[in-house]
């Protein structure tokens, strides 16, 4: 025993919850060293100059404070999205559906937009922010009571309400929600009326002397709200600790006496509720109407967004300012360099993938630290030893 | 029995001898200074408590762990094993407590399994290789079945098929008969007595003494890493080695608390349910302990889940203390005052990946002193209460914001039974609650569970150990088929009881 202590390092005595921030910070970076290097070797290949490139692309995300503006207008949708999609997971489930569930949730806030025109000032916009996650609500809904009484798995029937979902904006668009007073003589696009300006989310940019094209609303700072409102339901409530336990370990959580199903409804709730906010930057903060051109594919960014940050809700706001940041440089790529705008596409997902290996190693460093302490300070063979942890088979 | 054993062959050379194998692990040494010999015609058993470095040892001769330090010699020449499939050339078998059979495969398809010999299969003499293997050592089993349709204990043979297959002279067996019914095992032994005979080496890896004493010629210990000593059945008895393992003497017999048997709590009438439970009739009172007694699969899961409201029962009534409890749901019988200590306490009592405070309020987190009834949680109060079980039952962790898998089975036993006892229930159902602990744990959990009978509850203790069974229980009851078939008195003969868990006591009832 005496030989083995002997050669470890001494157990710092970081604060657990300190160790594992530090940790996945360091992880997240690592992860992204290597979607650089490897990005770096895709350039060359197409005989630019990486640091060209990536000067590039930076210095247009911080050209001015208006690009910075730009940048976290494009984040935002990501957290609402990224956000739905966790909620969801942590409990076990997987809702594909967020997709679904953010057109419905523009839909019906478009509804809301057009008909409660009358409600003065902010009450209108916040009627329309609330069918936006009503919406959301009600399309979640649907698979998480298909789950929960026939057991339809929530991964098929959430993608195949995508594809309804997509049919329901072109019907409104064609039908009911259709405008009424287009420009005479003049070829429009499909879209709904302009809505009322105290339907619109008012402009936030404008307070630190962004240009108006960043379109900086004050749905960033909700969205940065409803983050740490995701993190308190799941690190303080009830609610919270009964969806991790379901998604961790189903048949503890059921001889505990938790009602799966129940909590499983809720979190879908949750969840498409967020995803009715996704779409509120392009219609109240961008468009002032929905439009047929809408910006599509956000909710399933959402899942990719949501496993860059680990389905951490602190992580997913980050993770959601990289993404828009590499969104954003698609442009400077067009303007600047002769590659292909599709290698921010290559760019991101050599990123999943890096944060997937990463991860993994990071994960099992830490677990690795876990038992040097528990075998060092307990002084005991008898907590976990190793063979508990290693693969019971070569 | 002593005179089946193996002549060990003393005059022989070792067919493998272990040499001052050190392994370390990052924070724990895992092997220290241990020097092993096997001889060819023994049943060598290697014991300890978990975590005593057994299973370590024998992954290191089977070449899944490199030593840190020593050397291992065959039959006088060092060798170096780095792999599984360099220790099966140089024929050394591993038996895992866990099998790898390919379920739709035949037997024959999966002992040929990683190899077959040419690019092309010839099963035939393959098929009558296996069977000529399974003829030799009195292996029952047909080549030809499919797994998916074998019990485990044929499962467990061809696994061996497997390795003597490949020439092993040297076969390891990890806990064995964690998965066999006393039967099998029985089976079993005649097996390895075969092999034994045959000139093998045999190394039997448990903690369970009685059969180690049964089958075993040379017996060496490990504790925390180390050999403390090496002995024969002739030599030792269970409570020397035990004492050996667990470093003081252990009892085996603890004194059961003298109070007197109250009201009936639990009453259950013609319970019926999916095949598994075929009308079970029983009752415990409150300062008494039942013994369910019976070979696993007999639907004593079924019955606890039953109990816990897990299980929807076809028919039949479950009375808690005069309240009709039938078909509620698992909270409410919670609440009205049932505890459960689940047979697999990693599928249905602990979250491993969450901390120890978060385990100990599993199912009372929305009882008022853990959170509001705004849905707040009250974390200080939470981790209080951790603290303080922690401490009363000795959990012996680092703290309690670690994860629980970092624990060691019997630990994390006893954080089952500090939440579940904390909520002072009328009611404690213990399914299989020493199952894969140590002796030292065992000892602990078997106190706790007379204690309860101290506190005025009443314990329904499954077990498909006889030990257990009669080291706790005030009466016994056997399960057969999904019906009580008989009961005894806590002194019954053990003959007696196995004939119930046969079910001949319920036949001769019914004739």
């Amino acid at each position: 025993m005496s030989t083995g202590d002997a050669t470890l390092p001494a157990p710092r005595a970081l604060p657990p919850w300190l160790e594992s921030a530090v940790a996945q910070g360091l992880a997240l970076l690592a992860a992204f060293a290597i979607a650089v290097g490897v990005g770096s070797l895709i350039i060359t290949l197409y005989g630019e100059n990486p640091l060209t490139v990536y000067s590039a692309m930076l210095s247009f995300a911080f050209k001015d404070i208006t690009s910075i503006g730009t940048v976290l207008s494009i984040a935002t949708p990501l957290i609402f999205a990224a956000l739905a999609v966790s909620v969801c997971f942590k409990g076990g489930l997987f809702n594909i559906g967020v997709e679904g569930q953010f057109l419905v949730g523009m839909v019906t806030a478009s509804w809301a937009a057009l008909t409660f025109d009358f409600l003065p000032g902010l009450l209108h916009l916040v009627a329309v922010l609330l069918f936006a996650c009503l919406g959301g609500m009600v399309y979640a809904a649907v698979p998480g009571v298909l789950k929960v009484t026939t057991g339809a798995h929530e991964v098929v029937t959430t993608i195949m309400m995508n594809g309804i979902a997509v049919s329901i904006v072109a019907y409104a668009l064609n039908g009911p929600l259709k405008f009424t007073e287009a420009p005479p003589g003049q070829n429009v696009d499909l879209r709904t009326d302009i809505f009322e300006p105290s339907a619109l989310v008012p402009d936030l940019g404008h307070l630190f002397g962004m240009g108006g094209s960043a379109h900086l609303s004050w749905l960033f700072p909700i969205a940065i709200v409803a983050s740490a409102i995701v993190w308190f339901l799941f690190r303080r409530m009830r609610l919270g600790y009964e969806a991790r336990v379901v998604g961790s370990s189903a048949g503890s959580a059921r001889a505990g006496g938790i009602a799966i199903g129940g909590v499983q409804i809720k979190l879908f709730l949750i969840s498409g509720a967020l995803a009715g906010m996704i779409g509120m930057q392009q219609v109240l903060g961008e468009r002032g109407a929905l439009v047929q051109n809408y910006e599509a594919q956000l909710g399933f960014t959402g899942i990719a967004v949501a496993f860059l940050g680990q389905n951490n809700p602190i992580g997913i706001v980050f993770a959601a300012v990289l993404w828009a940041i590499l969104s954003r440089g698609e442009t400077a790529l067009q303007l600047g360099t002769n590659l292909p705008r599709e290698f921010v596409i290559i760019l991101q997902g050599i990123l999943i993938f890096s944060v997937v290996v990463v991860y993994q190693i990071a994960k099992r460093r830490l677990a690795r630290r876990e038992l040097q302490r528990a075998g060092a300070e307990v002084g005991l063979r008898d907590t976990a030893t190793p063979e508990d942890e290693a693969p019971r088979e070569a | 029995m002593s005179d089946e054993r193996g002549a060990g062959r003393e005059s022989a050379p070792p067919l493998v001898v272990m040499e001052h194998i050190t392994k370390r692990f990052p924070g724990v040494v895992a092997n220290d200074d241990v020097s092993l010999e096997l001889r060819p015609g023994e049943v060598h058993a290697l014991i300890g408590e978990n975590g005593a470095g057994k299973s370590t040892l024998m992954r290191i001769l089977y070449g899944m762990y490199p030593a840190s330090e020593g050397r291992i010699l065959l039959e006088g020449e060092e060798v170096s094993i780095s792999s599984p499939r360099v220790a099966l050339q140089h024929g050394i078998g591993m038996v895992h407590q866990h099998f790898v059979l390919v379920d739709p495969f035949t037997v024959t398809e999966n002992v040929i399994l990683g190899d077959e010999g040419s690019v092309i299969l010839d099963m035939e003499t393959a098929h009558q290789k296996v069977a000529d293997l399974a003829q030799t050592y009195g292996f029952q089993v047909r080549p030809s079945a499919v797994i998916e349709d074998l019990s485990v204990g044929e499962e467990q043979r061809v696994e061996i098929l497997k390795a003597l297959y490949r020439g092993v002279e040297v076969l390891i067996l990890d806990e064995p008969t964690a998965v066999l019914t006393p039967l099998e095992a029985k089976d079993l032994f005649t097996n390895l007595r075969r092999l034994r005979d045959d000139g093998k080496a045999i190394v039997f890896i448990s903690h369970k003494l009685d059969e180690v004493l049964a089958i075993a010629d040379r017996i060496t210990v490990l504790r925390r890493g180390t050999v403390v000593g090496e002995t024969t059945p002739a030599e030792a008895s269970k409570a020397k080695l035990a004492e050996m393992m667990v470093g003081r003497p252990v009892l085996f017999r603890l004194e059961k608390p003298d109070v007197e048997i109250g009201e009936p709590i639990l009453e259950v009438e013609g319970l019926l349910g999916e095949g598994k439970l075929n009308g079970i009739g029983l009752q415990v009172r409150a300062r008494e302990i039942l013994g369910v007694a019976g070979v696993e699969g007999n639907g004593q899961k079924e019955l606890a889940e039953a109990l816990i409201g897990l299980r929807k029962s076809a028919a039949g009534t479950i009375r808690l203390a005069g309240t009709d409890i039938t078909g509620w749901p698992v909270a409410d019988i919670r609440n009205a005052g049932v505890a459960f200590i689940p047979e697999d306490r990693h599928e249905q009592g602990l979250v491993l990946s969450m901390t120890l405070w978060e385990n100990a309020v599993l199912g009372r987190e929305d009882d008022p002193p853990f959170s509001g009834r705004t849905g707040f949680l009250f974390i200080e109060r939470i981790k209080e209460m951790a603290k303080r079980l922690v401490k009363l039952f000795d959990v012996r962790a680092r703290s309690i914001n670690v994860a629980a898998s970092t624990l060691s089975g019997g630990n994390q036993q006893k954080l089952v039974l500090a939440r579940e006892l904390d909520t002072s229930p009328k009611l404690l159902i213990a399914s299989q609650p020493t199952r894969g602990l140590d002796v030292g744990a065992i000892e602990f959990v078997w106190r706790q569970i007379l204690d309860q009978k101290k506190e005025g509850r009443g314990v329904l203790l499954i077990s498909a150990e006889l030990d257990e069974i009669y080291a706790l229980s005030d009466r016994i009851v056997t399960i057969y088929e999904g019906r009580i078939t008989g009961e005894y008195a806590p002194d019954a003969p053990p003959e007696e009881i196995g004939v119930g868990m046969l079910g001949a006591a319920d036949t001769a009832e019914a004739s």
